[in-house]
Formats: C-alpha cells, sequence, structure tokens
C-alpha cells in the first residue's frame, strides 16, 4: 500500500470516517488507518440519535448522572450551541442515508418518526421534565409530555406502572454499524485507503510538525494526521506530549435475540435505553463507568441493566440474550467533543469526544474537522469545540467541571 | 447425562449396542455421590471477571467459584460452506449420530456421509447395521492414505481393529466407499434431492468438469471436528492455533494446565485427540488438581504422570495419523460459490462477506461490523472456521494473525428475566 497522502486518519470509528469521507468528496487523498481494538465506542453504541433527548440529559445522560452523584439533582442540559450542533447533524441524516446507499450501496438503517419516549414513573421524574420542556421553550416539535393513556396506547408493550412520558418526535436511530462501514466504505469509493490492524507506534517530529506516524505496518506520510483514536486519543496525543483531559467512560451493553414484534419507540428511562434495531434485536444500555481501559462487563451491572429493561418492558423478562459487551466512549470533562488543530502543532487535528452523542453528532463533526483543517467557512463555529479550551482544566471525574466555564449562555433548569 | 457426545447414554431400544465405558463412567459418579456434586441439565452460561461461573439449570443462576477448574466442553463439526448446505436433509455426521442413539431414527431413506475422518465411518457402519440405507461414503483423502493408517497407528491396535470392524460392517452392508471425492454441492427444492461429487487432488482442490450426481435425501457431512474455545476464552487462556488439532485451542503443559495456574484442559475441547485420550486426560488432570490442593503427594503423582503419559503418548499418535488424513485442507474453502450462505444465522453470502473483506474486515471485529457475520444466534461459532480461513487465504496471512472470534457473556443463551433474578452463590 502507499503510504503517502494529503490526510492521515487515525482511527475507523464513526468520527474517523466521517472526517475521511469528507475529505474524501473534497479530493483530497486520504488513508484511513485502524487498530481492530475491543472496547470501540461505536461498536458498543446503540445508535439512537437523540439530538435532543441527550441534550437535555434524558437518553445515557440520565444513566450518567445517577452513576454521577447521590445528590438529588437532575441531569443538566447541555449548552444549547452544543444542542443546536446536535440538531443541525441529526438532520443530515435525511441526506446522508441516500446519499450512502447510492455510494456504497448500504443501507444505514436510518428510521423515520420512531421518536424517543423518556418513561416517567414518579412525581418527581414528572416534575423534571416539566422543568426540561419549559428550558426547550414548550416547542411540540422538540419534546411533548404525553400521559398515561397515550403511552400505553401508542405501544402496549410498555409497562402500565408508567406516570407519563416525555416524547422527542426527531429523536429516531440508525444502525451505528452499517454507518460507520457505509462511511468508510464511501470514503473508498472516492480513492481513501483503508489499513486495518494496524496500530500506531510512534507519532514523528521535526520543527514543531508532524512528518510521519509509525506503525505496526510501517510508516506513514502526510501533511495532516487526524487524531480519531476516540478512547484512546490521549494516550495517541500523549506520544508528542500533548495532553488532553480526555478519559474512557465504559458502557456496558446487552443485545437479546431478534424478536419478530417490534417496539413502536425508542425508550429511555432513568434505569437504562431499550431500543430494537431494523434486525430485531433489543439493544440495553448503558452503564457509565470510569474504569481505565477495561473493556470487560460486570455482573451486578448487568443484572441491573436487565431489571430496567423489564420493569419498563415487563415482556423482555422471557427473552434470551444474545450478547453482552462494552465500549469505552472518549469523554471530556465538559461532555463536549475536541474538534479541529492542536493548538501548540499546526498539522495535528482532533476529532474525538463524541461521548454519548458520537453517533449522532459524526456528520457535522466530520464536515467542521475538514472545513477547519482546509480553512473552509464552517456551517458552525467550531471554536467552542477546540481543543484550546482544556488549558487549565482537569479530566473527566465523577465530579463534573461547571459546563458555565465553556458556555455562559447554558442556564440550567431548575429541578424542583 | 454424564458420558458427553461419545458416551452419551442410549435413549431408544433401536439405538446402537450398550456402551461399557459410558455405563463404568456413570456408576463411577453414582457410587461416589457423597464426594461429588453432580449437577445434571446445568450448563455454565457465562464467566465474570475471570472466576465467577455462572451456572444454571434453566431457571435461575448459580454464581460458583472454585480454587481449581478442569475444563472439559468437548467439540463441534466442522462443516465448511458449499452451494445447498443449508437445505433441510443436509446435517453433520455427529448430529445424525445424536439422533440415532437418542431416537433411533435415521436422517433419510437414501442417506450419503461426507467430509473427512473416522467419525464418518462409525456413523455409517451404525445406521448400516440398523438396516438404515446408505448409498455411499465420500472421503476427501485418498484411499492410499487410509490403506497406510494401520502402519502409522501400529501403537494403538486396538483402534485398529475398531477401524476394520467399521469398514467390515460397511463393506457387509454394500456401502460403496468412495475416496479422493468431495460433496461440491447439494441440490432440491423444498428439501434435499441429490448431491454431486467432483474428485479432488492432495489438497482437496475439486475437479468439477468430472462431476458426478446421485439421488440422496439425506446428507451428513463432517470434516472433522474443532475444539469448543469459548469457556478457554473467557477464562483468559492462552490459545494457539494449530489445524492437526482441530484449529485454535488453549496452551498446555505436561499436567494439561492451561496458561492459568488454576485452569486445566481436558478432552477434545482441548485440541482433538479422540475420546481415549480425554479419558487418560481427566484422570491426569484430575491428580494434578488434587496435588495442587494437596490432596495428592509428589509421588502419587510422579507415578500417575509417568502411567498415564505414556498411555497418552499412544493414543496421541494414533489421533495424530488419524488427523493427518483428515484434517481440513485449502481446497474446501474452493467449494463456496457467489451464492452460498456462509453465515447461516445472518443468511449472509459468500460475496457480501467477500466484499467486506475486500473492503479492510480483515478481522473478526471489523468483519463483524461491516457485514452481521457472526452477530447471529451462534454468534460466529460456526461461520468464523471458514470465514478466518477464506480471510487468511485472501489476505495471506497466517491463522494465528487472522485470530480467533471474540468470545463474551453469555456463552450459552439465558434470559433477561433469568439475568435479573437474583444469583445464588456457592462454592
Amino acid at each position: 500500500m502507499k503510504k503517502t497522502s494529503d490526510v492521515l486518519v487515525i482511527g475507523a470509528g464513526v468520527y474517523g470516517t466521517s472526517v475521511a469521507y469528507s475529505f474524501a468528496k473534497r479530493g483530497c487523498s486520504v488513508t484511513l488507518i485502524d487498530a481492530s481494538k475491543p472496547g470501540k465506542a461505536t461498536a458498543a453504541s446503540a445508535g439512537g440519535l437523540w439530538a435532543i433527548g441527550e441534550s437535555v440529559g434524558l437518553g445515557c445522560g440520565v444513566i450518567f448522572h445517577n452513576a454521577d452523584e447521590v445528590s438529588s439533582t437532575e441531569p443538566e442540559p447541555v449548552p444549547r450551541l452544543f444542542m443546536h450542533l446536535l440538531k443541525a447533524s441529526n438532520k443530515m441524516f435525511a441526506e446522508l442515508a441516500p446519499e450512502l446507499l447510492l455510494q456504497t450501496g448500504m443501507d444505514i438503517e436510518a428510521e423515520v418518526g420512531t421518536g424517543l419516549l423518556y418513561l416517567l414513573y414518579n412525581g418527581r421524574q414528572r416534575r423534571h421534565a416539566q422543568s426540561i420542556l419549559d428550558w426547550l421553550g414548550r416547542d411540540q416539535a422538540l419534546a411533548e409530555e404525553w400521559d398515561r393513556q397515550r403511552v400505553l396506547a401508542h405501544d402496549p408493550h410498555i409497562t402500565d406502572d408508567v406516570l407519563g412520558a416525555v416524547h422527542f418526535p426527531g429523536d429516531n436511530q440508525v444502525n451505528p454499524l452499517f454507518l460507520n462501514e457505509a462511511l468508510k466504505r464511501a470514503a473508498i469509493n472516492l480513492g481513501a485507503r483503508f489499513a486495518g490492524d494496524t496500530h500506531v507506534t510512534d507519532l514523528l517530529m521535526a520543527d514543531g510538525k508532524i512528518t510521519g506516524v509509525a506503525t505496526t505496518q510501517g510508516v506513514f506520510c502526510s501533511g495532516l494526521v487526524i487524531n480519531a483514536a476516540g478512547a484512546w486519543a490521549a494516550k495517541l496525543a500523549n506520544m508528542i506530549d500533548q495532553d488532553i483531559p480526555l478519559v474512557p467512560v465504559r458502557g456496558q451493553i446487552i443485545g437479546t435475540e431478534t424478536l419478530q414484534d417490534k417496539l413502536k419507540s425508542n425508550i429511555s428511562t432513568v434505569d437504562c435505553y431499550i431500543l430494537q434495531k431494523a434486525h430485531g434485536e433489543v439493544l440495553i444500555g448503558s452503564t457509565t463507568e470510569m474504569v481505565g481501559f477495561d473493556t470487560g462487563v460486570n455482573y451486578e451491572m448487568l443484572t441491573d441493566l436487565a431489571r430496567g429493561a423489564i420493569r419498563a418492558i415487563p415482556a423482555l423478562e422471557r427473552v434470551n440474550i444474545k450478547r453482552t459487551w462494552s465500549g469505552l466512549r472518549p469523554g471530556t470533562p465538559d461532555e463536549l467533543p475536541v474538534l479541529g488543530q492542536s493548538p501548540e502543532i499546526a498539522n495535528f487535528h482532533y476529532a474525538t469526544g463524541g461521548f454519548r452523542t458520537g453517533i449522532v453528532s459524526a456528520p457535522l463533526c466530520g464536515e467542521l474537522v475538514v472545513a477547519n483543517a482546509l480553512g473552509e467557512k464552517p456551517r458552525m463555529s467550531i471554536n467552542p469545540f477546540l481543543p484550546r479550551r482544556f488549558n487549565g482544566l482537569p479530566k473527566l471525574k465523577h465530579v463534573k467541571t461547571p459546563r458555565s466555564a465553556i458556555q455562559p449562555d447554558a442556564a440550567p433548569p431548575q429541578s424542583v | 447425562m454424564p458420558g458427553g457426545q461419545i458416551h452419551r447414554a442410549p435413549r431408544s431400544p433401536n439405538a446402537p449396542g450398550p456402551d461399557p465405558d459410558g455405563e463404568r463412567i456413570r456408576r463411577d459418579l453414582v457410587a461416589n455421590r457423597n464426594l461429588i456434586d453432580v449437577r445434571t441439565n446445568t450448563s455454565v452460561w457465562g464467566v465474570f471477571d475471570r472466576k465467577r461461573v455462572c451456572v444454571s439449570d434453566g431457571d435461575a443462576s448459580t454464581i460458583l467459584t472454585a480454587k481449581q477448574i478442569i475444563l472439559a466442553p468437548g467439540a463441534q463439526e466442522y462443516v465448511p460452506p458449499f452451494p445447498g448446505w443449508t437445505l433441510p436433509g443436509v446435517m453433520t455426521a455427529g448430529g445424525a449420530q445424536a439422533l440415532l442413539k437418542m431416537t433411533g431414527v435415521a436422517p433419510g431413506r437414501r442417506i450419503v456421509l461426507a467430509g473427512s475422518g473416522p467419525l464418518l465411518l462409525a456413523v455409517a457402519a451404525q445406521m448400516a447395521k440398523l438396516g438404515h440405507q446408505v448409498v455411499s461414503v465420500f472421503q476427501a483423502a485418498s484411499r492410499r492414505s487410509w490403506m497406510m493408517l494401520p502402519l502409522r497407528a501400529w501403537q494403538a491396535p486396538q483402534k485398529t481393529l475398531e477401524g476394520m470392524k467399521y469398514f467390515g460392517t460397511l463393506k457387509r452392508t454394500g456401502v460403496k466407499m468412495r475416496y479422493g471425492r468431495m460433496v461440491v454441492s447439494a441440490h432440491g427444492d423444498q428439501r434435499l434431492t441429490g448431491i454431486s461429487h467432483a474428485p479432488v487432488d492432495a489438497s482437496w482442490r475439486p475437479d468439477l468438469s468430472r462431476t458426478e450426481t446421485i439421488n440422496a435425501d439425506a446428507l451428513c457431512i463432517s470434516y472433522g471436528l474443532m475444539p469448543r474455545t469459548d469457556l478457554f476464552q473467557i477464562f483468559g487462556c492462552k490459545m494457539r492455533f494449530c489445524e492437526m488439532r482441530g484449529g485454535w485451542h488453549p496452551e498446555r503443559d505436561d499436567q494439561l494446565r492451561t496458561s492459568r495456574r488454576d485452569v486445566f484442559a481436558v478432552g477434545d475441547g482441548a485440541g482433538v485427540s479422540g475420546a481415549s485420550a480425554a479419558i487418560l486426560e481427566g484422570k491426569l488432570a484430575g491428580n494434578a488438581a488434587a496435588h495442587a490442593l494437596g490432596a495428592c503427594s509428589d509421588a502419587c503423582l510422579e507415578g500417575v504422570s509417568r502411567r498415564l503419559g505414556r498411555a497418552l503418548r499412544r493414543v496421541h499418535t494414533f489421533g495424530a495419523a488419524i488427523n493427518q488424513i483428515s484434517y481440513p485442507r485449502a481446497g474446501l474453502l474452493d467449494l463456496v460459490t457467489d451464492d452460498t450462505i456462509v453465515c447461516r444465522c445472518e443468511e449472509l453470502m459468500w460475496k457480501e462477506v467477500r466484499t467486506g473483506i475486500e473492503q479492510g474486515g480483515t478481522d473478526f471485529r471489523t468483519l463483524k461490523s461491516a457485514t452481521r457475520l457472526g452477530m447471529g444466534p451462534c454468534q460466529a461459532k460456526f461461520c468464523w472456521p471458514s470465514a478466518s480461513r477464506q480471510i487468511a487465504r485472501l489476505t495471506e496471512r497466517a491463522m494465528k494473525e487472522v485470530g480467533p472470534i471474540s468470545v463474551r457473556n453469555p456463552i450459552r443463551p439465558i434470559s433477561l428475566g433469568a439475568l435479573a433474578k437474583k444469583a445464588a452463590v456457592s462454592g
């Protein structure tokens, strides 16, 4: 394989492939390399495109929040600017899906109209939901409160212990693995080269620039190097003494056997999310744990997920589990992605930090990184996501950094 | 029922005759039931933290831990995909044998067996003896390699005798033995009605220009056995690949200990060596584990090791001679056509999987995400052996570089309800 190109993308997760595809569309020569390690976040993602649900903390966020602290507070929304990014990126799937089908023949199974239902089990959750709806400006296109009758009429699989739900009509789903593969194949179709099972051993520097990337398959040279190494991005940056406060956040997930019966919506609760893929499997996730690079699963936590799923959908009790696994999400202290140029090394750019919104944000984040690298006018400002924002910030621990330090307009709703 | 696949207790009056070894094993277990906690109908569905063993008898789980663990998971048959192999009427030879033992029922009225190895002979002889019509047995290996076997296997005269008996039965009942030929495709609309076979060269590449077709309503396939590796992998034992031992299997020392001090591997699951080896290996590992727990002296273990070691080397030599004839050759990979299903669970055709490989899916994780290969109920246990060999061939790499499947809990299906129930802890 020819080892010289305009751009070298390290990491073929959903961010890396999105970046590679965006570069390839602009006619740049791209090489994409991947280490094929266990724990890739894209492979452990459920594929929910929950732009609004995750923005207000009612997807994975609520589970993260519960793992995070024992206090009586509720999860906070993300900065509005990031919600706008997620919304805009989510909208891109409507064009991306047919485009990828045309390019590669692969159907990324982008569903329309399933929506996300956040189930409310008690009065406190309902009061919190109402504060969220207020924060969203009571815009029914974004979210709407459903009462118990409406929830049960919509999907009789849902437990009748439910008090009601918040419905997010635009929060659908996609097959994350097929999205990843289709982006990769589309990039390859446009001339990109792909090398799997390729581990980076060193980043070679001269005159403050990266001159080559040493790997288990030889040295790759390119004018521009993109760090899309996901949870391993900080390790990669460390090779050239760059420090970013990004850590792996493990998410364990359960996949069931294929079911004939279909759930009507994506479901999330205070315990877990439940979503049925096009092939009929139900995915139940996910934990959020800081356990380093351990990609194992934990019996007690899986048991909790199983209980949470049966609580929401009692019929799942008799359904067999096919597989359990885990992925390492790249998490930052402000839970925002890390995009664009490194402050110290001009030809080293980041495309990582997708955390719990990696799939939905991938199309736009890929575009932003490429526009930033090529000096194009971006669709929206990349500034809030540049790695330079971390100067002086601690790593993501089980203590959160106040978001107001990054995004002044992120007024959290008052929790009751 | 204790006894495993080989010494499984016959349940049907029409099944093949008594099995003294199996009866002795079961008698010993009953006689020692105050020392041995025997749990039947119980399987390991998961192993957590490489030490907590979750077992289930169909309802709630129990979590077991132990100071010394002996794993004897057994083997499964290797069936490479070929056109028509998913038709009703096509099954594994071992599956047909189990059916015969449990119910006395033969898989069809015109039965063809094909593949390689001694299991085909044993099953064909059992069927023929019970009066079922076995039309032909196709052995991919040449007649000459079979004729040479007694020379190589002189250390195991009993085994040779057993083999002669099978050949005798087949001859007496008029079963046609065809050597150096493979079944290259199976035909039928709703179910199997016929098969095509062709001669093969030394690496089993079929010469399709010399294909012949015969009628059959049952086709029993076996290309030897592959160790079941999931338990070893989930315990974190180091694995190695050797085509002659059935593919991936755990590394072991002289006392059959794996790379873990507290885990032993015995039987075909530890590398295919046959039933006689399995019994000897069980004894050796049992003594070594007892020694590790202080229940067997150094001198005792040394004596046992010497005696069993000698016997084991003899049967291993015989096993190696058999494996030398029957291990799967590269030509098997030529049988797939573009439209051959290569992943039964996900109904993936070879052209889809080949595209996945060509687009960089050259390891298990990448190919699986790209194509859904191995994402079904079998979790790649049936498709990966062939798919990985195809990858090795297309990328010109060794099988050990392509790697085994990645094993995750649960290794047997368990319901969400059973997982959600609080498990009992014992041991």
